[in-house]
């Protein structure tokens, strides 16, 4: 599997650039697929000095219980630093407001949260798993990526980036989000994690689990969505192909319990990831570009 | 399976994102829901322009800014195209866009031939040495598929190409609207011999990195058990346990006494190998520096002599300091000396030596604050490139290639 030495090649390049060009980087972690590969990465990349990164976990208090304990479990296993910064507390503290509703979406509150962790903490540098083939402003989006004091993306001004020479060079309350597997599709993470024997959360794999049909996408039943009457509950087997919060991630009817299972299911699929399971992408066209201008990942 | 890079290069309205949604839809690259997206409702068209337009002030105003990214397999490789705008004035995204192509699609509409932006594309190619080069000659239907069209073009980009020393650059008539010769032959094009766009990639190289000179640009340094372990790529040539191997710019000499690759040991790291070394040496090693054998070391100079394509608003100046970025090391420079501008229309090189503006090319003279470890590009393109900075903007301002 050529292309995937190529992909893990320039990822780890990319993990090692930010190494020496910023002083506190960190992994923005969230439990799925796409921040399990690149913590696999970055321990490949700094074998055997060990990474000099901690990971960030951007809590929304509407996890996957599954997600969290694999997390723990994780950093446990490979001795990581974890900080976790919660969108409980600063609604709790009236910073923001839950939207509340049905399904009540907590996506785009994790901006605050995100953008006080990193003044907080002095965090530079995020490192973040978004990939361009997940969505239309994400294609457009540089390896580094500035962000303003505010952690706004400027995206009709973004600095040329040439070969794979990195300029992270900020001013004072600036800091850079990172995407070292930009150019890496669904196929290709699943085809990596199958190579590398990489450990993922239970809720990528076929299990049983009762849902509502929401729009046509089937929602997990969980104590963060309002159930009503209308609501038809039903048990399913499925699995997940994104792992977000429970209010907006949808799962998808699956019988694959294997990566092997889950590579054929995707070379076999019609729709596309975000399409088939995110509920908070379709509410406009220029969703995501909206969301990234205010500091969203 | 392996990956292809290519860029598509093409004026606004030449056909450029209906081209590259010809190929994901012909190759069975776009799901359900993304084609459904694009489709209007009102008319009923699949408007494959939309599948590449992502940010919103472009899908206003129907033109490409910034450079999109897009994927797409075939049976033989992972496709991953660059999607960049024509316009002269963005001509700083395209050199972005550009700098990580393996291959380059210049597209012209057969309805207006070679203009003064196609020049600019091939400009570009040559700059930054993009070896295979397909011209599309689209629109092939709106001008009854006439022979004589495409022969003429044909003429005219070759004196294009001649002047620049791009060698085998490939025609295609195509109309990427209908499909003609983009992923299946067309029998409206007969007196055509040539294959379709889809081949011609399908038969592309990405350039192999050298492997007779070892060169290893250090990123990360740790110091323990009396060894310095040092992270990078060997992005030219191979090295083996035991080798003695020069540290530069000018540090003297060490001994390779491991190398691991991921998490295993291995007696020999080559091109294309993330690795670590441990090097056992008395001589300090830092981030930046490179690791060569003594037979062929870098050149380590305070002076580069070097072509640059201006990227920034601001012009260049020559009182100004600026950042150089090689590889994994940074130092202050002067650019001391402007040689020659680069004449966009002729490709001559011009004795105007006032200021080199937003993309403009010119061959210049850099002089260092540290002295630097490189090779000339045309040699070891990774250890051959570098960007310019502006010290107070930070914004990444020139594009280097070394002579
Ligand atoms: N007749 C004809 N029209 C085409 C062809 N390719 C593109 N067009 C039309 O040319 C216009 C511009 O195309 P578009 O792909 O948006 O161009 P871009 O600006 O280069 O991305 C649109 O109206 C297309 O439908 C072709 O092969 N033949």
């Amino acid at each position: 599997m050529n292309h995937l030495n190529t992909l893990e090649r320039e990822a780890i390049h990319i993990f090692r650039e930010v190494a020496w060009q910023f002083t506190k980087p960190v992994i923005l972690f969230s439990g799925g697929k796409d921040s399990t590969v690149l913590v696999h990465l970055a321990r490949k990349a700094f074998y055997p000095i060990g990474m000099p990164f901690s990971l960030l976990h951007i809590d929304t208090g509407h996890n996957f219980p599954e997600a969290l304990s694999f997390r723990d479990k994780l950093v446990k296993q490979f001795n990581l630093k974890l900080t976790i910064n919660s969108v409980q507390e600063a609604i709790t503290a009236g910073t923001v407001v839950d939207v509340g509703g049905k399904i009540p979406s907590r996506n785009v509150l994790q901006s605050h949260t995100l953008m006080k962790a990193i003044l907080t903490n002095g965090f530079d540098a995020c490192i973040g798993g978004g990939r361009r083939d997940e969505e239309k402003a994400r294609a457009k989006e540089r390896i580094f990526s500035i962000r303003d004091k505010n952690g706004g993306w400027q995206p009709y001004n973004q600095r040329p980036e040439l070969w794979n020479i990195y300029n992270g060079m900020i001013h004072e309350g600036e800091n850079v989000r990172v995407f070292p597997i930009s150019n890496w599709s669904e196929l290709d993470v699943w085809q990596y994690v199958l190579r590398e024997d990489i450990e993922l959360p239970s809720l990528y794999y076929a299990h049983e689990r009762q849902c509502i049909r929401y729009n046509g996408k089937l929602l997990a039943v969980s104590e963060y969505i309002n159930i009503d009457d209308t609501d038809k509950i039903i048990t399913a087997n499925v699995r997940y192909r994104t792992v977000g919060d429970m209010t907006c991630t949808a799962a998808i009817e699956s019988t694959a319990k294997t990566n092997e299972g889950v590579i054929e299911e995707i070379i076999n699929a019609t729709v596309s990831e975000r399409g088939q399971t995110r509920l908070d992408d379709n509410i406009s066209d220029a969703g995501m570009e909206d969301r990234k201008m205010k500091g969203y990942f | 399976m392996d990956i292809l890079r290519f860029i598509t290069a093409g004026n606004i309205d030449d056909g450029k994102s209906t081209l590259i949604g010809r190929l994901l839809f012909d190759t069975g690259n776009l799901k359900q829901d993304v084609s459904d997206s694009i489709v209007n409702i009102e008319t009923n068209n699949a408007n494959l322009a939309f599948i590449t337009d992502g940010l919103r002030s472009e899908r206003e105003q129907g033109i490409t800014i910034d450079v999109a990214y897009k994927y797409f397999y075939t049976s033989e490789r992972k496709y991953i195209i660059i999607d960049a705008p024509g316009h002269l004035q963005y001509t700083k995204n395209l050199v972005t866009g550009a700098s990580g192509a393996d291959a380059m699609i210049i597209l012209i509409d057969a309805c207006n031939g070679v203009t003064e932006q196609t020049r600019r594309h091939a400009l570009i190619a040559s700059f930054l040495s993009i070896r295979n080069i397909v011209v599309a000659i689209n629109k092939m239907d709106a001008v009854n598929y006439e022979e004589t069209v495409f022969n003429t073009i044909k003429k005219n980009f070759q004196n294009t190409a001649d002047s620049l020393l791009l060698d085998s650059v490939i025609y295609v008539p195509i109309s990427a609207l209908i499909g003609d010769n983009v992923f299946v032959n067309s029998d409206k094009i007969a007196w055509y011999s040539g294959d379709t766009i889809m081949h011609y990639l399908n038969k592309f190289q990405p350039p192999l990195m050298p492997d007779n000179i070892f060169r290893f640009p250090v990123q990360i340094v740790s110091f323990s058990n009396g060894m310095y372990i040092c992270l990078g790529t060997v992005v030219s040539g191979i090295v083996s346990v035991g080798d003695v191997v020069e540290i530069s710019p000018e540090k003297g000499k060490a001994k390779v006494i491991n190398i691991t690759i991921g998490f295993f040991d291995s007696e020999t790291a080559k091109a294309g190998d993330f690795a670590c070394l441990y090097l056992s040496t008395i001589n300090p090693v830092e981030v930046g520096d490179v690791i060569s054998h003594a037979i062929d070391l870098p050149i380590c100079s305070h002076e580069i002599e070097a072509k640059i394509c201006w990227l920034e608003e601001t012009p260049l100046n020559t009182e100004m300091d600026y950042y150089l970025q090689i590889n994994s090391k940074d130092t202050l420079c002067r650019i001391s000396i402007i040689k020659h501008k680069i004449n966009p229309e002729s490709f001559h090189e011009e004795d105007n030596k006032t200021q080199v503006s937003i993309n403009e090319f010119a061959k210049v003279t850099i002089t260092t604050n540290d002295m630097m470890s490189f090779d000339p590009f045309s040699l070891i393109p990774s250890t051959g490139r570098a960007i310019l900075i502006n010290t107070e903007t930070f914004y990444t301002c020139a594009a280097v290639i070394i002579e």
